[in-house]
């Protein structure tokens, strides 16, 4: 059974979808923001923005460009959690947090035990991490070099430039640790770093990162594994990739996709009041909307007990716990079905929008 | 209800149909004229030719590299029109919507995207499921997988490697199998830059060689009907042809297919050390009629390399246009994405335009050699039309080469060539050879009992038009497109093959996932319950 509201009352769940499919329907640009939802979710929200011309946006899009605008400005290399866990002879952690942003980190890339394939198997790997917060490292054999996320960029230069035999600046403590470290890259047999967008890290560190690591392919194996955003981010981005082409932050107003990062914003397009209705959707946890008008007709998507008290609100299951799922797996770096552990009969993010798209085209549903 | 296309040019290969004649059919079948029967919808097709649906046996459609690529290339596939009515995404450059709306247009019923990792089949069949219309397959890739490698490290049985490639192949919802640089991805991970047949893969004993004659042999022992589909080692390097020949004598005179040769019918001659082999190709695989081939021709045009020979990407990427790429090494292949531009005026793109000419038009049957651009490798799909007026005129062939590179064509033959293929020898490259290669007994032709896949085109002076929007196009019996224009989606389905395996290997891998990675190989599962739909796949028969 699921729950909906209209301003704080209980209303029929038809009501909601029928409310909910007049306010879309009403709009003249209609954002589809948050997004926070399963494969199903992201495929059923796109078509809807695509049937109402409107655009579509993740509430983690600022972490997904940051790590997309590196590729596809510069280029990319990349391997899987599973083939670092069994090749990677040199781990090398960027930033802080990481730990915290996929809890699985640690158990998954295995710092502690030795590659299985490859040059070193059987060898001990060599970990590093740069800027780690207090303690991250502590239950891992890694060589820390201190630093705040502010100073990651220049580390990274200073890494890069000593990767390259090139001079830096800079105190001599920490300069010792980067050229060891520079040392030991150059020398690994199949070095992987790892990093997230989400840990606060500045998009050129993230290029400084990957530029290094092309350098250092000109002689040796080095690629990373990134971390994904929170709320399905990386699976929200592959359906949007092959359903429209274009990562969120997509609008379809000439009824084709556009893919612009700045006008399809969807915080932008609510505050500048070029959007005139939003769908909230944040199935994993309930976030807020990030903007501050609050005069805009909002629908909410979100788990039991994150009900706004504003809007309308129809509550839906969380993707992989309540109903079966499929997303990214941080684990293995692909999608996989996720099965529900703690199943309540709430609807998918993907039957409330269905049914909201039926109401639109005027069949009964619900 | 009972539809007749009457008076069209039936050109149906498998048949030996080439005569003006009806094609009835029903409930989305083809039958046999009933006697003195009258169709509840008759439609005139005269002065048209009618074909079976074609199928596309090699274009990458899906997957992750394939949507690596889009993500890569925004710039390159802006839209430009508003869809149609009926048709959502449909104007969506590069978008597994656009890919259903623009093969239908074409006449193409059927499409086979060959390269699904099997560690991520579920995305591969995500993007198949949305893409609308047409039926669709894929094949499974292996030959860079730890876990055969080890098998044949050890000397293992046939019949667990057999039992293995059953149980992948099944699992993964495929067609059959497919190997890329055998071994030569492993190589790359341990930093090796070339990688040739009888090289040795680090730690493994084992070559190129050995591991696509392993795999060939258990594609035939467990029934597979597409023969192993192989891409070779050193992809686009000059004086390669070797390679291929070299890979030919390899066959065991088993049946063996080996995907967009183009890449590989190069010569070292002239000053610039490159040349067309094309010729000496052709006649090889003349001689073994064993081995099948698909071309991978070259169309002059923006594109870009999507491959999950991870070793050749690598390479390309400093030839990049522009310049950026993706490079992933996965848990077995993985991939590279590279954009890329062929250039008429490049004396480099005109030998590759031109070695694949030679190919097409110098092996003798047509149920041997398959149209592919290796979409988008070569060039885009949608040059499919272009392609075919190239094989069928001579005069528009010299057209072109007039504008490439004069020195360019110092090293071809093609200027000599003057065969012109027959509209009866298309179909028999694009309908009823390609069907065979697979096994579908269903599709590429229009006997009584196959499906009503159908392809009605207006010939005239322009060729390319004539292929590229097609007058009609039935899907399963349903009108789908109209005047060159798709009038609303239908749902296709993912056609599979069902290898039987002995059970023991599951137990097996269930230990080598748990022990090697510490996590339970189901997270790989491809359950019906992944994907939208439940009727999403559709059950091909293995061979006896
Ligand atoms: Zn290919």
């Amino acid at each position: 059974m699921s729950k909906a509201t209209l301003d704080g009352k209980a209303i029929p769940l038809q009501d909601a979808c029928r409310e909910a499919a007049r306010i879309l329907g009403g709009a003249t640009f209609p954002v589809i923001a948050g997004l926070g939802a399963d494969v199903a979710g992201a495929r059923a929200a796109i078509l809807l923005a695509e049937q109402l011309r409107g655009a579509f946006d993740h509430l983690a899009s600022r972490e997904i460009l940051a790590d997309l605008d590196v590729m596809r400005s510069f280029s990319m290399f990349t391997t899987t959690p599973n083939e670092a866990r069994v090749r990677a002879d040199v781990l090398l952690f960027v930033g802080p947090g990481l730990s915290a942003l996929w809890p699985g980190m640690l158990e998954r890339l295995a710092p502690g035990q030795p590659p299985r394939h490859g040059a070193q198997a059987g060898h001990p790997r060599r970990v590093f991490w740069i800027g780690p917060e207090a303690n991250e490292a502590a239950n891992i054999p890694a060589t820390v070099i201190p630093a705040s996320c502010d100073e990651l960029s220049e580390l990274l230069a200073m890494l890069r430039a000593r990767v390259g035999g090139r001079p830096v600046a800079g105190d001599d403590a920490r300069r010792t640790g980067i050229d060891e470290l520079a040392d030991v890259l150059k020398n690994a047999h199949f070095g992987v770093v790892v990093w997230s967008a989400s840990s606060g890290i500045d998009p050129l560190a993230i290029e400084m990162l990957q530029a290094m690591v092309a350098d250092l392919n000109v002689t040796t194996r080095c690629t990373g594994v990134p971390i994904g955003a929170r709320a399905g981010a990386a699976g929200v981005t592959q359906t949007a990739g092959w359903m429209t082409g274009f990562p969120p932050r997509t609008g379809f107003g000439r009824g084709y996709p556009e893919h612009d990062p700045w006008r399809f914003e969807a915080k932008r397009l609510v505050e500048s009041g070029e959007a005139d209705a939003a769908l909230w959707i944040s199935a994993y946890d309930g976030e807020a909307p990030p903007w501050s008008n609050n005069d805009l007709p909002l629908i909410t998507l979100s788990p039991a007990g994150k009900e706004p008290g504003r809007g309308l609100y129809i509550e839906v299951g969380k993707p992989g716990v309540t109903h079966d799922a499929v997303e990214f797996a941080q684990e293995i770096g692909s999608l996989a079905l996720r099965k529900s552990h703690a199943p309540t009969g709430a609807p998918s993010v993907a039957q409330i929008i269905d049914a909201i798209a039926t109401e639109l085209r005027g069949e009964v549903s619900c | 209800m009972l539809t007749v296309l009457r008076g069209g040019h039936v050109v149906d290969p498998a048949n030996g149909r080439d005569a003006i004649g009806d094609v009835w059919f029903r409930d989305g079948h083809i039958v046999a004229p009933p006697p003195g029967g009258k169709a509840d919808e008759e439609i005139d097709v005269s002065g048209h030719v009618v074909m079976a649906g074609a199928i596309d046996i090699h274009s990458h459609i899906a997957g992750g590299n394939v949507n690596t690529a889009r993500l890569l290339l925004p710039e390159l596939h802006r839209a430009i029109r508003a869809r149609l009515a009926g048709t959502p995404l449909s104007t969506a450059k590069w978008s597994t919507f656009e890919t259903g709306r623009l093969y239908a247009q074409m006449g193409f019923t059927t499409v086979v995207e060959p390269a699904m990792a099997p560690h991520a089949s579920l995305q591969t069949h995500l993007e198949l499921n949305d893409v609308p219309i047409i039926d669709k397959g894929a094949l499974t890739v292996l030959g860079n997988d730890d876990f055969l490698l080890r098998m044949l490290r050890k000397g293992e049985a046939e019949s667990a490697v057999n039992d293995y490639v059953a149980l992948t192949v099944g699992n993964t919802r495929s067609l059959g199998l497919k190997c890329i640089n055998p071994g030569g991805c492993e190589a790359f991970k341990e930093n090796l830059r070339v990688f040739g047949l009888d090289d040795e893969v680090p730690f493994y004993g084992l070559t190129s060689r050995q591991i696509f004659q392993a795999l060939q042999k258990s594609t035939q022992a467990v029934g597979i009907h597409h023969p192993l589909h192989l891409h070779m080692n050193n992809l686009g390097i000059a004086g390669n042809i070797d390679t291929a020949i070299d890979t030919i004598d390899a066959a065991q005179g088993l049946p063996l297919h080996l995907a967009h040769v183009q890449f590989y019918a190069y010569g070292k001659e002239g000053k610039n050390a490159f040349s067309s082999a094309g010729a000496r190709f052709a006649e090889k695989i003349n001689a073994n009629p064993h081995v099948s081939v698909d071309v991978g021709q070259v169309m002059f045009s923006d594109t870009v390399t999507i491959s999950s020979d991870v070793l050749k990407q690598f390479n390309s990427l400093p030839g990049g246009m522009p310049k950026k790429g993706a490079i992933f090494d996965g848990d077995a292949n993985g991939g590279g994405v590279v954009p890329y531009a062929y250039k008429i005026s490049n004396f480099y793109n005109a030998i590759q335009w031109a070695a694949g000419l030679e190919l097409f038009l110098l092996i003798n049957n047509p149920e041997q050699v398959y149209f592919t651009t290796d979409h988008p490798n070569g060039g885009p799909f949608t040059t499919y039309p272009d392609l075919f007026a190239l094989l069928m005129s001579a005069d528009l062939r010299a057209r072109i080469m007039a504008r490439l590179p004069a020195e360019a064509l110092e090293h071809t033959i093609l200027p000599s060539i003057t065969r012109e293929y027959t509209l009866y020898e298309i179909a028999q490259m694009s309908r009823s050879g390609a069907a065979k290669l697979f096994g579908f007994t269903d599709r590429g032709q229009l006997a009584p009992g196959a499906i009503a896949d159908i392809a009605v085109y207006r010939p005239g002076k322009d060729i390319a038009g004539m292929f590229r929007r097609a007058a009609f196009v039935f899907k399963d019996g349903d009108l789908v497109v109209r005047d060159g224009a798709v009038t609303h989606y239908k749902r296709g389905r993912t056609l599979n093959i069902r290898p039987r395996y002995d059970s023991n290997i599951t137990t097996r891998l269930d230990a080598y996932y748990d022990e090697l990675y510490g996590l339970p190989r189901s997270i790989f599962d491809l359950p019906d319950a992944a994907l939208p739909h439940n009727d999403a796949f559709a059950e091909v028969a293995c061979r006896k």
